[in-house]
């Protein structure tokens, strides 16, 4: 008996460490197999991609997934309708970073340290130093606990005629004009150049052909509230080396350098259509894809969707590029990382879990990236590498997106975020159409934004 | 043909030309979307517009790929059955506002009315706490109920002013003979009623048939109407045109064809056979 | 003269009426009364979004009259109920009296002019998005830009011309509503009293004002009345268009309202909205009947 207590020990600590090397989900599913979880997650092409690959899941584990989509308005509604109300229909729900804000104050949303100390269910090749930073850092960590995992990496990028671009008559002509070489702007100036130089009327020439219609240097979301002032705030106004917010989170709206942002934003209205005060995301690539303007800043899956054989005339002629820089040292470019939540009110917390984490794990995302013929937004620094990426006809648009991503951060975590936004947006369309100076738009802003919070971050 | 008559003849010609006329312009949207149904994204908004393109089959495959088919049940089951319902509640009422002398009469009717006077949007959240907490989110049951809410209200108003114009002689001379209310208004009034039932229930099969805001708060997978659909179709990807265009002229359809069905029900024309002159 | 006597005349009818209207009344105090006495106690409490917190009191209507905004928003709302309701009346009488006429092929006509308002709102204006966006949308660029006019502006981005684009979509949605029911109402005046009123020799203008138009008026007075209110009330256009852009030009009151709920989770203030508009409703419908009954003797 005395001489098997060794052999016993032998055997089990090798029996722990082949068990510890041998995590699967299905093993870890196990307690949870059977189950039901409702998640709600947001409609694009991407998602529909990935609802193929759920069952997957659902073999592995034993656990059903009921995936649900919505489109962006709807997940927002009935996401925290479900959340605030206390119901508890949706286990896990998609949150866009500018919500969490408000649900983080009505604390609906349950942090998921434990579970990612869990050993048991915690898949130890997750690599989590792999995501994309500073997307998942600022969009997740709050005060000590981290929210969720990064699910959709959507970017806003640079996007082109490259076929107007690159065309011999035009690149003389502007490199006479404006003293240097017609390319993809890495600045706004550059891109302001570019957009005066394009915008032409009916029946001048635009790249030797002469035109049948009127043709614009640039095309912006102008449109109230959407994501026109996301766009206007990180991108011009972060890169005049302003803000909105301060350390503390007190408003300070009326900064000479973000007067000097919304100015350059407002001059590039001069070159745009003049649709671009109801202009949302919707109408954006639609103007690009029926080859109306010259550039744009765009939601990079908005490209995937339209630079497609069949989907737009001028498909294969686009060229992309990182978000442009300003003229201060900081670069900041708009982003939006999103997460899917696991709800306070699920009772599911686990089986949850373990969904959220198949979904980002390496061997998803790479099949992810096989079944979209290499379509998607990547929320992994190996994803860069993946062959699929690589030769995809995506590749430049993958560079554009790698260099974005860099600069791009959560919003501000500010439960009334969504009324500052309101307020501003409208204020800033009518600096942009005229009807107000900048210095006047923003004072009036600061007065508004002061009296709807005095420190607005949690 | 007498010269009053070539006269006459020659006025509905006019004013048929005019009337067809209307409809074609302003049907001339809907057209559009029409062949939007068949046209191929690349050409969607092309300038100038397209008119004579390959068709394709895409936009359909895709809208019955998504379940559809139960979309367009769930909402012929829900607005049949409102409908349904608030004619059968709704009629007597309105008949009753209109021939008797009812207590506070006026006091009744505007609360009637007043039962659709709070904007729907803000009353949402209440009505979603409410079915939440007794269960009837993502039930058929539960959106029936809510457009009781704003059809009744509608329903009785309407047909209330066409009730005041039934010649009271018919009911008269036959309570005179003998025969008992309800005889009365089954019997009598609802014959003479027929055209205005059947155009105001329309109209509330519309409403009911259309909603969106409650169908999508109040709703759910289980139970998912035709309007819902919809914003599935405006993904931040992009717009699917063309499937939503599918969805909007194939949800037109049933209407249509109901309107077109009962419309000579409503028009009685000038044979008004019991009224004596 | 046939008697326009219209006003209830059965007498002893005993509780035969109240059998009559009490299932609908039933349904209502049910169905309707039980969720806005539901928002009338959230109004009175401070709302944690979903939860209900302290009583208020009268804190929440406070806020929101004071609210420049919400003013606004009803203002707009007003202006375009006061643009759109007397086009699409006018219209519709005048398409209803043309049917009633008699057109050739009525039974085809008369479903086609009916079909914007069978379209679902939500469809409607993503229809007129595609007719009327800037630069890409089919009216925009075949018409306008083609022609030359209103050159270099866009209606819906114009904070002159948003308003009566929406004004003009609500006409063309809503005017054939109008139309069907000012028909139905035709067809069913009873004939009598234009055949004595032809015997009398009276001409056709004459029976139009002194029979068609008091026959009418119930119905009319109805129409009219659900119009304003149901006019007041729309948003998917407004949403889908322009957000209530550009600036606050078409900022309505049910788009105010949506914001308040779904954006910025402020149930206490909605719920004070939903009473507030409803009491300026019921006031005003009043107002409407006492005066269509006196004046008009239209109830």
């Amino acid at each position: 008996m005395r001489a098997r207590l060794p052999l016993l020990a032998v055997l089990l600590s090798i029996a722990m460490v082949t068990s510890a090397e041998a995590w699967s989900y299905k093993d870890a599913a196990k307690p949870y197999a059977g189950q039901s979880i409702t998640i709600l997650d947001e409609i694009t092409p991407l998602q529909e991609t990935m609802k193929t690959l759920v069952p997957e899941f659902v073999k592995e584990t034993g656990i059903q997934v009921d995936y649900q989509l919505l489109n962006h308005f709807e997940v927002i509604s009935k996401g925290q309708a479900d959340m605030l109300s206390g119901r508890g229909a949706y286990d896990g729900v998609m949150v866009h970073s500018p919500q969490l804000g408000l649900l983080l104050q009505a604390d609906v949303v349950r942090p998921i340290d434990d579970l990612l100390g869990n050993k048991t269910i915690s898949n130890p090749d997750l690599d989590l130093k792999d995501v994309i930073q500073p997307a998942w850092d600022s969009v997740a960590k709050f005060k000590g606990k981290t929210y969720g995992l990064l699910d959709w990496n959507y970017n806003v990028v640079y996007w082109a005629r490259g076929d107007v671009l690159n065309h011999p008559d035009e690149k003389a002509a502007f490199k006479k004009r404006y003293n240097y070489d017609l390319a993809p702007a890495k600045t706004l100036q550059q891109m302001r150049d570019i957009a005066e130089f394009f915008t032409r009327k009916k029946g001048e020439k635009l790249a030797g052909q002469p035109l049948e219609s009127d043709f614009y240097g640039v095309v912006l979301e102008g449109i109230k509230g959407g994501t026109t002032f996301w766009t206007l705030w990180n991108v011009f106004i972060k890169n005049s080396g302003g803000d909105v917010f301060d350390a503390e989170g007190r408003p300070t709206i009326d900064r000479p350098e973000n007067v000097a942002g919304l100015k350059l934003w407002a001059e590039m209205w001069k070159f745009a259509p003049p649709g671009q005060a109801e202009y949302s995301l919707i109408d954006v690539p639609t103007v690009m894809g029926n080859g109306i303007a010259a550039q744009t800043l765009a939601w990079s899956d908005f490209v995937l969707g339209i630079d497609q054989p069949g989907k737009s005339k001028y498909a294969g002629k686009f060229v992309y590029a990182g978000s442009p820089a300003g003229k201060s040292g900081t670069r900041s470019a708009e982003t939006e990382p999103s997460m899917i939540v696991i709800s306070k009110h699920s009772k599911k917390a686990e089986a949850t879990y373990l969904f959220l984490q198949w979904l980002v794990d390496k061997q998803t995302q790479k099949r992810f990236f096989e079944v979209s013929k290499g379509a998607g937004v990547p929320i992994r620094e190996s994803t860069w590498s993946l062959g699929e990426l690589k030769q995809s006809r995506f590749a430049a648009l993958y560079d554009a997106m790698r260099e974005t991503l860099k600069n791009g951060r959560a919003k501000p975590k500010a439960p009334k975020i969504f009324e500052v936004m309101d307020v501003m947006s409208g204020l800033v369309q009518e600096v942009a159409l005229g009807r107000k100076t900048a210095e006047q738009g923003l004072k009036e802003g600061q007065e508004k934004v002061l009296a709807i919070c005095k420190k607005c971050t949690l | 043909m007498s010269t009053r008559q070539q006269a006459e003849s020659r006025r509905r010609t006019l004013f048929s030309l005019v009337a067809a006329a209307w409809a074609l312009i302003v049907v001339l949207p809907v057209l559009w979307m029409t062949l939007m149904m068949f046209k191929p994204e690349a050409i969607m908004f092309a300038r100038p517009p397209v008119w004579l393109f390959p068709p394709t089959l895409a936009h359909f495959d895709y809208v019955l790929a998504q379940g559809f088919v139960w979309n367009l049940v769930a909402s012929l089951v829900i607005a049949l059955i409102s409908t349904l319902l608030v004619v059968l509640v709704g009629t007597p009422a309105a008949y009753a506002f209109a021939r008797y002398p009812i207590r506070r009469r006026d006091d009744l009717l505007l609360f009637v009315l007043a039962t659709r006077m709070a904007p729907p949007i803000a009353l949402a959240i209440p009505f979603y706490l409410i079915y939440a907490r007794v269960g009837l989110l993502d039930t058929y049951v539960g959106l029936i109920v809510a457009y009781l809410t704003f059809n009744l209200s509608f329903y009785v108003w309407v047909l209330w002013s066409f009730c005041r114009d039934l010649p009271v002689e018919l009911e008269e001379a036959a309570r005179t003979d003998g025969y008992p209310r309800a005889h009365v208004l089954l019997r009598v009034v609802l014959p003479l009623l027929r055209p205005g039932i059947i155009a105001t229930a329309m109209l509330c099969f519309i409403f009911a048939w259309n909603e969106f805001l409650y169908a999508f708060l109040l709703g759910g997978k289980s139970m998912e109407t035709l309007p819902v659909a919809v914003p599935k179709l405006i993904t931040s990807q992009g717009v699917k045109w063309g499937e939503l265009s599918v969805v909007g002229i194939v949800a037109l359809l049933p209407v249509l064809l109901a309107v077109f069905l009962l419309q000579r029900h409503i028009v009685r024309g000038l044979t008004m056979g019991a009224v004596k002159g | 003269m046939y008697a326009l006597s219209t006003r209830a005349t059965a007498t002893g009818a005993g509780w035969f009426p109240y059998a009559l209207i009490a299932p609908a009344m039933l349904t209502l105090v049910i169905v309707a009364l039980v969720p806005f006495v539901y928002t009338i106690y959230l109004s009175l409490h401070e709302m944690q979004f979903a939860r209900v917190g302290d009583w208020a009191g009268l804190a929440n209507y406070r806020a929101l009259l004071g609210n420049a905004r919400f003013w606004h928003s009803v203002w707009i709302s007003t202006v375009f109920v006061a643009l759109a309701v007397p086009l699409e009346f006018a219209l519709g009488l005048l398409g209803a009296l043309v049917l009633n006429q008699g057109v050739r092929c009525r039974s085809l006509i008369v479903p086609v002019l009916f079909v914007p308002t069978m379209m679902a709102p939500i469809v409607v204006a993503i229809l007129w998005k595609v007719m009327l966006a800037g630069s890409w949308g089919l009216v925009s660029y075949n018409v306008l830009e083609r022609f030359g006019i209103l050159s270099d502006i866009s209606v819906l981005a114009s904070p002159a011309l948003a308003l009566y684009a929406l004004v003009f979509i609500d006409v063309w949605q809503w005017t054939p509503f109008v139309m069907l029911a000012l028909f139905a109402g035709l067809s069913s005046l009873p004939m009598a009293p234009y055949r004595a009123a032809a015997v009398d020799g009276a001409t056709s203008v004459q029976m139009f004002r002194r029979l068609t138009i008091p026959l009418l008026m119930p119905l009319m007075a109805v129409i009219v009345l659900l119009r304003l209110i149901d006019a007041f009330k729309i948003f998917d256009t407004i949403f889908l268009l322009t957000a209530g852009g550009p600036g606050q030009a078409t900022e309505s009151l049910s788009l105010f309202t949506y914001k308040t709920v779904f954006d910025f989770w402020n149930l206490g203030t909605a719920s004070a909205t939903a009473v507030v508009i409803w009491i300026m409703f019921f006031v005003f419908s009043n107002a409407f009947y006492q005066l269509a009954r006196r004046t008009l003797r239209a109830f």
